[in-house]
């Protein structure tokens, strides 16, 4: 079996579980955010009508807000509140920072667990050895609230091999959006996705980060990385619970093998209106941006903001480009502090937003003209979710992000990065 | 569950959630959400969509947000039941979770047009344009869907598995 079919089996008490299965399982994590969390509630209360049967498995994360905008947005937040001191559920109220990343750095995810969420990229916590999938911000979440299990199809899995060492210039970011075309959007449906390969046992764990990320996006249930000693001393520096490490067995079986070499690949960018519509960032480069911004269910972490940083030191933003920094975490934005890099963006003339999901669905900010482009780390570009469904999002590295704020539009970064 | 049939609504492929019900949308009422599903691709589908009428649509549908006010709100429109190429993988889970009969068939797009009549038998998988008289075949649903969908969703469905209770 592989790592998640093992999780599986484990979690619904089989000795064992194969692609096809239905089974019903113990779930270990259930996040929520400040809109699902309030669907959610609404249904729990609603239509299940039953006691909360694991509260401190529950954490509801406000990051789509940060502030909120409106006086009925105030009161969905509010609603919020009071739903998570009547059941006494973890809450992390506005300026927590992104969802997925205030959930593990708060122990909510440990290698050999089950973490769902109503959060459709809820699989990224693959990253950290777990089974880790999105269901519906309504019945089911509202059934996990109640009995502390979920039903789950035991997927097929594709091997995903990635093997060489990047150019200069070319980040994980670029290796992840290059790998969606080449998955395709919708090329993985319903199946998990194992990233295995050199490549990725060489990233630390943030940039594994971005893997098992854009595994909804191709359509996958879920994506997975099998913990080593890296996840292990990582998880331990947010969590003393004991847990299990579970990994794949040497000869277990896949629906199908994909191996690529990602040495020659170029900085990438995709370019709305679907993720799949991924190019080497020189093909759309002159292309017109007014906003950049770091942030995001996979943007918004040090690493971004180092890369950036190294751009827009002793730089400016192009006349009439806005950038938004927006940290994924408060300790993100301390690090940020104590490496000088919130001074950096201020004297290029970037932004700095509260920790947050940023401009995901323009909830508190981030909405567009229909004339309007932005360009930034965030996890999608479909039409209409950050205003005019005719504003353009570019998806690329932090690199690239800040070359192109610098040149008031899509740039390849290595004309900027020495050497 | 008994043959649906009804008229055919056709989209396209790789149809987001976030435009089956906008964003802004999304915490208001679901009568609100029904009189504006998907509008932005055919303003004249809400407005005009009869009890029982079918929707068909392209590759991926219900992709990006998992929001199952998605299917919820089509399912509030009357719609009888959602024909696909293929969905997404939690637009598919959403929908049998709140009772909204789903199928994927691969093809289904090249043989109906707007406007057809159309039916669908959930049991065997067996769509028939009854305009054209062209027959196909659909996935088979798994048979614990199926109990589900019967059922009337998860929440009524849930309780009744006996691994739920222990």
């Amino acid at each position: 079996m592989n790592m998640i079919e093992k999780i599986l089996a484990k979690a619904s008490g089989r000795e064992s579980v194969k692609p096809g299965d239905v089974v019903v399982a113990n779930v270990d994590t259930l996040l929520l955010h400040d809109l699902s969390g309030y669907i959610t509630a609404n249904v729990f209360e609603n239509e299940v009508k039953k006691e909360m049967r694991y509260p401190k498995r529950v954490a509801m994360v406000f990051d789509h807000h940060f502030s909120p905008p409106t006086e009925q947005r105030a009161e969905v937040l509010e609603r919020n509140r009071e739903f998570a001191r009547k059941y006494n559920i973890n809450l992390f109220d506005c300026g927590s920072g992104n969802i997925h990343n205030v959930g593990v750095r708060n122990g909510f995810v440990r290698p050999g667990t089950i973490v769902v969420g109503s959060d459709s990229h809820t699989p990224v916590h693959g990253t950290m050895g777990c089974f880790a999938t999105g269901l519906g911000n309504n019945s089911n979440a509202a059934t996990v609230m109640a009995y502390g299990k979920a039903w789950f199809k035991v997927p097929e899995t594709i091997k995903i091999e990635l093997t060489g060492h990047t150019k200069p210039g070319v980040t994980p970011r670029d290796v992840a959006l290059w790998l969606t075309a080449q998955i395709g959007e919708g090329g993985a449906v319903y199946r998990a996705l194992h990233f295995t390969g050199q490549y990725i046992k060489d990233l630390d764990i943030w940039d594994r980060w971005l893997f098992p990320l854009i595994t909804i996006d191709v359509g996958g249930k879920c994506g997975f990385i099998d913990p080593d000693e890296k996840t292990i001393a990582f998880i331990k520096k947010y969590t003393d619970e004991p847990f299990d490490v579970i990994v794949s067995d040497d000869e277990c079986q896949y629906e199908q093998v994909l191996s690529f070499d990602i040495s020659d690949l170029e900085p990438q960018v995709a370019a709305s209106p679907t993720l799949g519509n991924v190019k080497s960032a020189a093909v759309f480069a002159g292309r017109p941006i007014q906003w950049a911004e770091l942030g995001g269910h996979g943007g918004g972490r040090i690493e971004d903001f180092r890369q950036a940083a190294e751009i827009l030191k002793g730089r400016k933003l192009a006349p009439g480009v806005k950038f938004n920094a927006v940290p994924s975490s408060r300790e993100t934005f301390q690090q940020c502090i104590e490496e000088g890099i919130v001074e950096i963006f201020h004297q290029a003339g970037a932004s700095w937003f509260p920790a947050s999901t940023g401009s995901n669905q323009a909830i508190n900010m981030g909405a567009m003209s229909k004339k309007e482009a932005m360009i930034s780390t965030h996890a999608r570009n479909f039409p209409g979710r950050n205003g005019s469904p005719e504003a353009i999002m570019y998806l690329s590295s932090a690199y690239t992000v800040a070359a192109s704020a610098v040149k008031g539009c899509v740039a390849d970064p290595r004309e900027f990065l020495e050497g | 569950m008994s043959e649906i049939k009804g008229r055919v609504w056709k989209f396209g492929d790789n149809i987001p959630t976030d435009q089956i019900v906008r964003v802004d949308r999304a915490l208001g009422s679901m009568e609100e959400m029904a009189k504006h599903v998907l509008e932005n691709y055919n303003p004249e589908f809400p407005k005009k969509v009869q009890k029982g009428d079918i929707l068909v649509a392209g590759k991926h549908f219900g992709q990006s947000s998992g929001r199952a006010v998605a299917p919820k709100a089509i399912k509030a429109t009357g719609v009888g039941a959602v024909v696909v190429e293929y969905a997404s993988r939690l637009f598919y889970r959403n929908a049998f979770e709140v009772g909204l009969p789903l199928m994927e068939c691969p093809g289904i797009t090249d043989h109906v047009s707007e406007g057809d009549c159309m039916s669908v038998d959930m049991e065997t998988g067996r769509i028939k344009n009854e305009t054209t008289g062209e027959e196909l075949q659909a996935r088979p649903v798994d048979p614990f869907l199926m109990e589900m969908l019967e059922a009337g969703g998860l929440i009524t469905f849930g309780p009744k598995i006996d691994e739920w209770k222990a």
